[in-house]
């Protein structure tokens, strides 16, 4: 009976997130635009660069480049998650609902994490698959793997983290694509190598993607693990942020 | 320019399965307020935006002042609407969402303050209006809709989140609008909310036509000649108003409902016949039963559920 | 029991007439609703400035961050440009009119490498032989056929033919100021290649044979960076049938290294090997390496001077998206277009408010940046002869920021256009950065040939509106998106996300008069 009550915002967040048809159009969004993006990246490999098989580039994380695209869709799902409600007014009833506030997001969190693992999963294996038909000597690995389907759930997670945190989706959207795609720019982009080296350490991508390479490992300027673990640090330590301001917060 | 006049005719909208106006036809004459009635989903709404050219009609004409919308010059002059409070950016003051309306129409900003003062909004006209209550959103629409002093007005449910007396107030306000010879139409879903205010009333149900007719008509129609008889002579009773030409129809074990005949011939006839009654009542109806009657003969009208299977078939 | 009061009016009243005057409700007019719409939202205002102020901040950030401690001193070419000047030089001085002419029999590669497609054996007559000076060369190369090139950043095709397979005679003629070229297949038929006027040629120049090869390069690209590894490149040229005519101080031909082969080179990988000229039986050899051409490998310190624009570009996104979206969002949309029915109008007006306005906050940002970082980067030591001034007013920085500025409005008006196709603000941002800022990451990822052909079909070719150094298409420069290259001029870039805003804006236009809003 107690686990019973325990599972029942579980199961308020699961029926509220299946039913908002944006959930299964960016969930879609997700797996297309992933191996869509690995598709275009593995073709010329393919095709022609390298002949007879022997690759230099780095196969398995080309053909996961997909996931620079798909998690965007992972953003505005975990966006979504928490805007929608603040957009609509929704929120109060939920909180009329379930009046714990903590108890609210994190159940928010726990069926956001498992919808975008799962999609998150379907995206990288068929990528995977893909490439797999596709070039000579392929080897895929569970790392990057396992490590691009955790990035792409992270990713979510810091959009309902950001969500909760400013109350506003557009606001939410914006500032997310700025961690995700801005802070990689320029940390390429950017002449001075002294901004260059933090934040390629201190900025949530591209380190967490290093979890991708399987080539060159020590020229990498973070570990794969330690790289994805950036990014789980700041999803981690925004949701907490959030959880903060939402229970303080009116609603 | 022709006369100020709102002209539906003939017209059809569909949104995708769903049949929203069926072949509407109605006219609103200048110096009315005109009801417009129907329970919600009855195509109301619709109609309204298709008079403002916001929805294209897939037939007929949804015409102000004889002219199809997109060919007024200054709409705002000719036709004020109010469509839905809510519509607003909650960063915007008050003040600045007429300000820029005003401007669309090179309207000098004197007219924002004139129209703020007439709704009586003076004093919240410099807050956000994301801060104000329904209520507030309402005058703020009202404003909006008066701006450029049109002899036209389609108001959608303004009497929605008034309080009584804002309810008095909006009343009093569309009287003295149509006295000035504007014609008005007011859309509700509550036909209680049209007594003492409307002259003339269109009743819609699943996009089509059920009345256009007076006020007085339709009260006229419905209170009519029902006179309800108690008697202990039921059959005698029965017997008589058949024969003088009433039409009778038994309720309870002693109670009779006549119709077809005024009280007084009831009692005259019945005196004269010295049949016993009790009791003699002539029945006078409120809107809202002229309205259920009205909508009791529609068998499909009954309840807007029923929509759907009928579109469907 | 309610009595009703209603009555019929007794007479048709007189129909009411508005006592205001109808103003036509012409375009300014919609443009000042518009303007005071923008205006009244203090959030937009804020994002606004907000987009200002990152900007200058990023770019300043960027800048302060980067330090050069001066390099070898560059080499300026005649306009200025900086150019490498270092080829083997088997020359004479010529003085006054004439004409040189010779077959080139053969290019091929002197080390184990494959030959470069632009390496160069030919005529040439160069004012002196000092680096930079002017010249006028005709010149037989593998890959790109014969050419005429002329004081580093001019060049003329002339046929296609490659030297590696067919001998190919050229002939350089000297008429006062004018040089002029020629090819022949057999030394009877001649075409001319092209005519052109080195003004300040001095009366004596040296005139002869020419082998350059640029050095091999090998990039390794990976995210975040790439490697590139260049040397050797040495070739060999073989050369007959050399005849001058015209009045010459010395008859024995000399030979020269023009500059050094490599500068940039790190001993003693890339030392260089001597470079040779032999003669035998009027056949020249020629061994020798190097390049005459623009350098395009430098830092650019007019595009380092615009990074900030990458942090604000995504606030004009919103603010465009949001505009046009917020009014979607709460049926506001139904209120303007009552109050204007022309909706392409207020599509109009929306697109010029959004677009000016924009424009201006991002000018004044730009402006502003740039400024400060040039004076940061001075101080960081890039400064001139290797870093020239390049004032705010003057090209190419003047063309720079005027065109930063465009991108922040242009891309601001995409985000109004989607904004109005999808009337939601998070699938209208989304797709807006997707577009133009996606593309670029996806560049470093991706291989080169598909990474260069992103940047040029997607908006993110607009960014290279911001490159200050001219890139030539006859350089053998690597041109990589990591390094801040972008394939396509200032101008055809930002044409093609002009290109996307005009089908955006035709497409919401499209959907905004068809739809019921």
């Amino acid at each position: 009976m107690r686990a019973h009550h325990a599972l029942r915002p579980l199961h308020a967040e699961w029926t509220k997130l299946r039913t908002l048809p944006s959930t299964w159009w960016l969930l879609a969004a997700l797996v297309a635009l992933t191996l869509a993006v690995g598709a275009a990246a593995i073709a010329p490999v393919a095709a022609d660069v390298c002949p007879g098989g022997t690759c230099d580039e780095d196969t398995v994380k080309l053909s996961l480049t997909g996931v620079w695209m798909g998690q965007a869709a992972c953003l505005i799902l975990g966006v979504l998650t928490m805007g929608a409600e603040y957009g609509t007014g929704t929120i109060r009833t939920t909180l009329a609902a379930t009046p714990t506030r903590w108890r609210v997001l994190a159940s928010k969190a726990t069926v956001l994490a498992l919808l975008t693992a799962a999609g998150g999963a379907l995206a990288v294996l068929a990528s995977i698959l893909l490439a797999d038909a596709l070039l000579p000597d392929y080897a895929p690995a569970l790392r990057p793997t396992l490590g691009s389907v955790l990035c792409l759930t992270l990713v979510a997670l810091l959009g309902l983290a950001l969500a909760t945190m400013l109350r506003d989706t557009s606001g939410a959207i914006t500032l997310g694509l700025g961690i995700l795609y801005v802070v990689p720019l320029l940390v390429t982009l950017i002449p001075s190598p002294t901004w260059q080296h933090r934040l390629e350490r201190w900025a949530p991508m591209p380190a967490a993607l290093s979890i991708q390479s399987t080539r060159h490992l020590a020229d990498l300027p973070i570990a794969p693990w330690p790289g994805l673990g950036v990014l789980a640090a700041y999803a981690a330590g925004l949701l907490l942020l959030a959880g903060v301001l939402f229970r303080t917060r009116d609603a | 320019m022709s006369d100020a006049t709102i002209e539906v005719r003939g017209l059809r909208k569909r949104f995708g399965r769903t049949l929203a106006v069926d072949g509407l036809s109605f006219t609103v004459e200048p110096g009315t307020v005109t009801g417009f009635v129907g329970p919600n989903g009855a195509g109301k709404s619709t109609t309204l935006r298709a008079l403002l050219g916001l929805d294209a009609p897939d037939e007929g004409q949804a015409l102000i002042a004889g002219r199809p919308y997109h060919a007024l010059r200054t709409p705002l002059l000719e036709v004020g609407a109010l469509l839905d409070a809510a519509a607003l950016h909650p960063a915007r003051r008050g003040r600045d969402h007429l300000r820029w309306l005003a401007h669309s129409h090179g309207l000098p900003v004197r007219r924002v303050d004139d129209v703020l003062a007439q709704v009586g909004l003076e004093s919240a006209a410099r807050r956000r209006a994301g801060g104000y209550s329904l209520g507030m959103r309402q005058r703020l629409g009202i404003a909006a809709a008066l701006l450029g002093d049109p002899p036209i007005l389609l108001l959608d449910e303004p009497v929605n989140g008034l309080d009584p007396e804002g309810i008095q107030w909006i009343r009093r306000l569309l009287r003295r609008l149509a006295a000035e010879g504007r014609a008005i139409l007011v859309s509700s879903h509550l036909m209680s909310e049209l007594e003492d205010t409307a002259d003339h009333l269109v009743v819609i149900g699943r996009g089509r036509l059920i009345a256009d007719t007076s006020v007085s008509e339709l009260l006229h129609a419905a209170s009519g000649d029902r006179v309800r008889l108690r008697t202990e002579a039921r059959t005698q009773a029965m017997e008589l108003l058949a024969r003088e030409g009433g039409r009778v129809a038994v309720t309870d074990r002693d109670t009779l409902i006549v119709t077809g005949l005024p009280a007084s011939r009831v009692v005259e006839l019945l005196t004269e016949a010295r049949v016993p009654f009790a009791e003699v009542g002539a029945h006078r109806a409120t809107l809202e039963e002229a309205y259920m009657e009205l909508t009791r003969d529609k068998a499909e009208f009954t309840s807007a559920t029923e929509t759907a299977d009928e579109v469907t078939r | 029991m309610t009595t009703s009061t209603n009555t019929e009016p007794e007479t048709t009243p007189t129909p009411y007439r508005s006592h205001l005057h109808p103003t036509h409700a012409g375009f300014p007019r919609l443009l000042h609703a518009e303007w005071t719409k923008f205006r009244t939202v203090r959030a937009w205002l804020l994002v606004l400035v907000a987009a200002a102020v990152a900007t200058v901040l990023i770019t300043q950030l960027s800048a302060s961050g980067s330090v050069t401690s001066g390099g070898p001193d560059a080499i300026h070419g005649p306009d200025g440009t900086t150019v490498t000047d270092s080829f083997r030089f088997t020359h004479r001085p010529l003085t006054g009119d004439g004409s040189v002419t010779a077959r080139v029999t053969g290019l091929k590669t002197a080390d184990d490498r494959s030959v470069e497609p632009w390496a160069k054996a030919g005529l040439i007559v160069k004012s002196s032989l000092r680096q930079g000076s002017s010249y006028a060369a005709v010149l037989a190369t593998p890959g790109h056929g014969v050419r005429m090139q002329w004081n580093f950043t001019h060049d003329t095709a002339g046929s296609d033919s490659a030297v590696t397979t067919a001998p190919r005679w050229l002939r350089l003629t000297r008429t006062g100021d004018r040089l002029t070229g020629y090819e022949s297949a057999d030394g009877a038929n001649w075409s001319k290649i092209e005519d052109v006027s080195l003004s300040g040629l001095p009366k004596t120049v040296q005139v002869g044979l020419v082998l350059a090869t640029p050095g091999h390069q090998d990039v390794h690209r990976s995210f975040g960076g790439s490697s590139q590894s260049s040397g050797g490149g040495r070739a060999t040229a073989t050369y007959d049938h050399l005849t001058l005519r015209g009045t010459s101080t010395t008859t024995p031909w000399t030979s020269t290294d023009v500059g050094a082969p490599t500068p940039n080179a790190p001993a003693p990988h890339n030392a260089r090997p001597d470079s040779t000229t032999t003669v035998t039986d009027g056949t020249y050899t020629l061994t020798g390496q190097g390049d005459i051409a623009p350098d395009q490998g430098g830092p650019d310190i007019v595009q380092m001077s615009f990074q900030g624009v990458f942090v604000g570009i995504l606030f004009m996104i919103a603010l465009g998206a949001l505009f046009v979206t917020g009014e979607y969002k709460r049926g506001l949309i139904r209120t303007t277009f009552t109050a204007t029915p022309a909706r392409l109008k207020v599509l109009a007006a929306k697109t010029t408010v959004i677009g000016a306005v924009t424009f201006v906050a991002g000018l004044a940002a730009v402006a502003v940046g740039y400024t400060l970082a040039q004076s940061t980067l001075r101080g960081n030591g890039f400064g001139p002869p290797a870093f020239p001034d390049y004032p705010l007013l003057e090209n190419p920085a003047l063309r720079a920021v005027l065109g930063s500025a465009a991108l922040l409005s242009l891309v601001a008006v995409l985000a109004l256009a989607v904004g109005v196709v999808l009337r939601n603000s998070a699938g209208a941002i989304a797709t807006v950065v997707m577009l133009v800022i996606l593309p670029q990451i996806l560049s470093f990822a991706f291989p080169l040939p598909a990474a260069r052909w992103l940047l040029r079909v997607t908006p993110a070719a607009a960014f290279a509106v911001q490159q200050g150094v001219k890139k030539y298409d006859f350089t053998s420069h690597n041109c990589l998106p990591e390094g801040g290259c972008y394939p396509l001029s200032p101008g055809n870039g930002l044409t093609v996300l002009a290109a996307y805003t005009a089908a955006a804006l035709l497409l919401a236009a499209w959907t905004v008069r068809r739809r019921d809003a």
